[in-house]
């Protein structure tokens, strides 16, 4: 909503300054989100009346006219706009005015002729944003008086006004509001209503969408340009100026927040019908749509068609043009929901529909078209029958809603008095009604609780009236609480492995899942994406973590080190993964470079996060299989070389998703300490030979099965091979396993156990196959 | 014998003074006081003196050995402090250090995080909902109307099923007022879902946080000062917090909050970073027959909810140019976060 601060004033005397009103407004709750300033016209800034236009001999785009500027003498110009007509009246800037901060304008030649000044636009002079052709000024302004005088200096704000508040759509309302938040009086007297007859058929209404119906009759109008005031004050609204009477109807909506709409009386068949749309019926629109109507649409009609989409645009066949004559004036009011409902359906939000959804004050309907009566007659000449034609009653939106002083001082901790609260709501325009109960007045529809009253008080008497107060009561630590602070000590535990947290889109698309692997057919599906690439809830991490993956690669990246941590969604709901991934070689010191990243290392990252897990995979998995322990759950594998080449990966990408919700919201187990022990460990190597074929872990859990006395630990210290097959012949391997001793008792001697070692390295010969280097 | 000792003396200090590293003192050692080394041999020697003789001698000989060990072990000590002196300066001090690199954890998850601890420091717990939500605890249970434009399908993502992508974590209010009984104080950080075309300054997807407060005594004041000591807590004691009325469907009176700090750069500009108000009563009722008893009568419980979103507060705190650079996990930008 813009408001000019000249109209304004007209309704309320304005504090100081622009800024202080801001200010004002702003802690009532309507934000000012725009502030425009029309400073004064410069100097040598004429009106002028273009008399002849002729084509430039040089120039196809510009024309030469002969304009009068009122001394007396014809003046050429050379101009550039193509909207004027001759007899049009445009602001001239002579030479010697200076427009902006230093345009400075001459007299001078333009391809070749004479030009001795500047027509001008509305951006030209500040007036407008707009730059589309000449500022085409009112007849009525006199040729050769300064632009100034029509165009005083003026600040226009822009209000954020917040949908419960439909009554600061109207430069009154927000008058109505200076008026109460400042203390000051309110300087629009009401406005008469009009003497009214039944309007019996000749307005018949039949849809719940329209309960009220206005309408004047006015003849013999003389249609023109509007007068410069009004035009002004329209431009100043943001409204481009179109005739006298539609002017007029927009004046009053802006004036008044009823919006208004005049028919071209001779072009409508007979009586007015107020009624639902006839399923497929048509109607064009005056912004040059053509509408397809559905049944649950509201239209004026006359007899033969629809004429107006009720409450949200005229049409094109009924409209006010230069030829009308006579007029028929509507005003009515519409139920809100139907016309949003209308409005979004054809995606036409106008000034008018923006008002009726947000509903328009029910007992203003006939002062407003009295007000644009008034009007029209004064500009556009004409004679108005004496009576308004009314069908139907508005709605009464007061209402008596009860306060309670102690529920308002509770809920505000602050100790605002019966008094003032009472003082407070009349300033509002809330009436006394006796017993705590309050008479809301009809242009307040969000006024129907004890609530609403006390967000009044507190409105007016100001947030910063109320102290505040600081109170901590312990609450009992939640489950959320668990999860939030195991997935903590996740992330803590990863960062110290070298790894950074991403965070990645929640959406997917059908193509960078299949990119990634994942079979995306049963991914959640959105209805309404942005689009494909945002079509799909991701079902897993790794559409998002490989493509960061290539993101980091492709921007020059050595290596790569992400994890994330969030939400998966499928059919079965939601639940927390913690995504892996990891490329290229750990960051090298100067003491030379370490390992190039590989499946083991992440083996041991996610043990190190999430203790000893089991891997599991079928002989034909390659390096993928699936980790488990009691808590969590997940997958580890390399990505296929086509798969990782896609996404520009040089090295091996190795990537493990973790199902966490079960460790996230386990319980820690309490440490119990174990006695440390008396004894001192004998240690032994044992360096067996095997074929590759045999997995490591047979060979772990062939020791543990193998009932080794005082057998404590096993820890695999060397795995060698030799592909040359010159040290190891190529299809073994020896394992170096380190064996520690411990008896709780006793020192073990050396001589027991090498006779348990001996005794074992048998076994393993006989039972595993394995042989032992002398 | 007198004089052998006395050039053993002299000739055994010579060689230790001339011992220029351990392992030649050590010969000198070995030659002096060894086993076979002259002082023993002396010793030895002793025996074929007259009687008379050896007291004397014996206690030349202790005191000179009492000498060789002193100075022995002055040199010993003297060639250490030497030796370890070229070892120390052998090394480059000013080589880098080679510990590990540790990673960064996520811009808005430490926001996050130390969002969470001031809340948790005045009594709040931690609260979570599902981002799938059904429109009734998105918006009929949040008082907002059946025909309100933020249902449309330009803002909202819903489902097949006509379940919906939750527009804000206000959900997590419902959700714990359906399951939990009064006094709450939660706070539930989440995402949130809006229809926004992406740019520097949107996500379809972003990250909010939740508070909610309801007990039989709760005010306008408690608002004001929880909020307050938070953003205080976050951005420094200058910080100034500013309670701007406005317009929420589930909260009344409502309030958008500004907040001016040097932390926050600019100092003389307010931020608009959070959006707050008492519960509206409405919200009480809608759960109140979902629940089924009186529990959150609007009549005898009141409360604040206020919600505010990470990126925006992160963009201002971090300097952060573009929100998607939130997403695009680029590590030369995750790694700046390191500490």
């Amino acid at each position: 909503m813009k408001v000019s601060l000249e109209w304004l004033g007209e309704f309320v005397n304005l504090p100081g300054s622009a800024d202080a009103l801001a200010e004002i407004l702003t802690n009532g709750g309507t934000e000012v989100i725009g502030r425009e300033g029309r400073g004064e016209i410069p100097d040598k800034v004429v009106v002028a009346q273009i008399l002849s236009s002729e084509p430039h001999p040089n120039a196809d785009r510009l024309s030469v006219c002969s304009v009068d500027d009122g001394s007396g003498s014809p003046r050429q110009i050379v101009c550039g706009a193509k909207n004027y007509k001759v007899g049009d009246k445009v602001p001239l800037a002579l030479p010697g005015a200076v427009l902006g901060v230093d345009f400075k304008i001459k007299s001078g030649k333009l391809r070749g002729v004479v030009s001795d000044g500047m027509m001008c636009s509305a951006k030209e002079l500040a007036l407008a944003e707009d730059a589309a052709g000449l500022l085409i000024l009112s007849p009525d302004a006199p040729v050769g008086s300064p632009v100034g005088k029509l165009f005083p200096p003026d600040t226009v704000l822009e209000l954020e006004v917040t949908p419960n508040r439909p009554d600061l759509l109207s430069l009154r309302g927000v008058a109505r509001e200076v008026s109460a938040l400042t203390q000051t009086e309110f300087l629009a007297p009401a406005l008469p209503e009009p003497p009214t007859t039944p309007a019996g058929d000749r307005v018949r209404l039949s849809d719940l969408g329209c309960p009220f119906y206005t309408a004047r009759v006015i003849r013999g109008v003389r249609i023109a340009p509007s007068p410069s005031w009004l035009a002004t004050r329209l431009t100043a609204a943001g409204l481009r100026p179109i005739n006298n009477v539609v002017d007029v109807t927009n004046y009053v909506l802006l004036e008044t927040g009823q919006p208004l709409h005049a028919f071209d009386l001779a072009k409508l068949d007979g009586d007015i019908a107020v009624r639902a749309a006839r399923e497929g019926e048509q109607l064009r629109t005056l912004d040059g749509g053509n509408l397809v109507l559905r049944a649950h649409d509201l239209v004026i009609a006359d007899q033969s068609k629809a004429v107006a989409l009720a409450g949200v645009m005229g049409g094109v066949e009924t409209a006010v043009t230069e030829t009308t004559v006579d007029l028929l004036l509507e005003s009515a009011w519409f139920e809100p929901s139907g016309i949003r409902k209308t409005a979004r359906e054809f995606g036409l939000q106008t000034d008018s529909s923006y008002r009726f959804e947000r509903r328009v004050d029910p007992s203003g309907t006939l002062a407003a078209s009295a007000r644009a009566v008034e009007l029209i007659l004064q500009i556009a000449g004409g004679t108005a029958d004496e009576l308004t034609l009314v069908a139907g009653s508005p709605p009464d939106d007061t209402r008596e809603v009860s306060l309670d002083g102690n529920n308002c001082r509770n809920l505000l901790g602050l100790a605002v008095s019966d008094d003032e609260i009472a003082a407070i709501l009349r300033r509002l325009g809330l009436e006394f009604s006796g017993a705590g109960r309050w008479r809301t007045p009809s242009y307040r529809p969000d006024l129907t609780r004890e609530a609403d009253l006390i967000e009044e008080v507190i409105r007016v008497a100001g947030i910063h009236r109320v102290p505040s107060r600081l109170r901590a009561f312990p609450s009992a630590s939640s489950l959320a609480d668990r999860r939030h602070d195991r997935a903590e000590i996740l992330r803590e535990r990863l960062r110290a492995q070298g790894f950074s947290e991403a965070r990645t889109s929640h959406f997917v698309s059908a193509d960078s899942l299949s990119r990634a692997g994942v079979n995306g057919a049963d991914a959640t599906a959105i209805r309404n994406p942005l689009g494909a690439e945002q079509a799909l809830l991701r079902p897993d991490l790794r559409a998002g973590l490989f493509a960061a993956l290539a993101n980091n690669l492709r921007r020059g990246a050595a290596s790569v080190r992400l994890f994330e941590i969030g939400r998966v969604f499928s059919a079965g709901g939601e639940r927390t993964a913690l995504g892996i991934i990891v490329t290229g070689s750990v960051a090298a010191t100067w003491k030379g470079a370490l390992d190039k990243s590989d499946f083991h290392d992440l083996k041991g990252v996610v043990e190190a996060v999430f203790g000893k897990m089991t891997f599991s995979s079928t002989p034909d998995a390659g390096l993928s299989g699936r980790l488990e322990n009691s808590l969590a759950s997940g997958v580890l594998h390399r990505l296929p070389r086509e798969q990782a080449a896609y996404f520009d990966a040089k090295a091996p990408v190795f990537y493990a998703e973790i199902s966490v919700d079960r460790w996230l919201e386990a319980k820690a187990e309490a440490v119990r300490v174990a006695p440390l022990p008396k004894f001192p460990p004998v240690e032994r190597d044992l360096a067996a030979i095997l074929p590759k074929t045999v997995r490591y872990a047979e060979v772990e859990k062939w020791l543990r099965k193998a009932d080794v006395p005082h057998l404590q630990n096993i820890f695999l210290k060397d795995v060698f091979s030799d592909e040359s097959g010159e040290k190891l012949d190529a299809v073994l391997r020896s394992l170096t396993i380190t064996l520690t001793f411990r008896d709780e008792a006793r020192t073990l001697t050396a001589d027991e156990v090498d006779r348990a070692l001996e005794t074992l390295r048998d076994r393993m010969k006989a039972e595993l196959g394995a042989v032992f280097r002398q | 014998m007198r004089e052998e000792l006395s050039a053993l003396r002299e000739e055994a200090l010579r060689d230790i003074a001339a011992a220029a590293d351990l392992t030649a003192l050590e010969r000198v050692r070995v030659a002096c006081t060894g086993r076979s080394g002259r002082l023993t041999q002396a010793g030895e020697r002793m025996r074929h003196l007259p009687k008379e003789e050896r007291p004397e001698t014996g206690k030349l000989l202790h005191a000179l050995r009492g000498e060789i060990t002193g100075a022995l072990d002055a040199r010993l000590s003297e060639l250490r402090a030497a030796a370890e002196e070229a070892e120390m300066s052998a090394v480059d001090p000013t080589l880098p250090g080679t510990a590990s690199v540790a990673g960064a954890m996520h811009p808005l998850q430490q926001l996050q995080k130390q969002a969470v601890e001031i809340f948790r420091r005045m009594g709040f717990a931690l609260a979570e909902g599902p981002d799938i939500e059904t429109e009734w605890h998105c918006f009929d249970a949040l008082n907002t109307p059946p025909d309100h434009p933020a249902r449309n399908e330009q803002d909202t993502f819903y489902l097949p099923d006509g379940r919906l992508l939750r527009t804000h974590t206000s959900t997590v209010q419902i959700r714990t007022m359906e399951t939990q009984a009064p006094p709450v104080r939660i706070i539930a950080p989440g995402a949130a879902y809006r229809r926004d075309e992406v740019d520097a300054t949107h996500l379809a997807q972003f990250t909010q946080m939740e508070g909610l407060y309801v007990d039989e005594d709760v005010t306008l004041g408690d608002l004001k000062g929880t909020l307050e000591y938070f953003f205080r807590e976050l951005f420094g004691p200058d910080t100034k917090v500013r309670f701007r009325p406005h317009f929420f469907p589930f909260t009344e009176p409502s309030y958008e909050l500004d907040v001016r700090a040097a932390a926050l750069g600019g100092g003389e500009r307010w931020l608009e970073l959070a959006g707050c108000g008492m519960v509206d009563p409405a919200v009480f009722e809608r759960v109140s027959e979902r629940r089924g008893d009186d529990a959150y009568d609007p009549r005898r419980v009141r409360g604040f909810a206020f919600g505010f979103g990470l990126e925006r507060l992160a963009m201002i705190l971090f300097g952060v140019p573009d929100i998607r650079m939130f997403v695009e996990n680029d590590q030369r930008f995750l790694s700046q976060f390191v500490r």
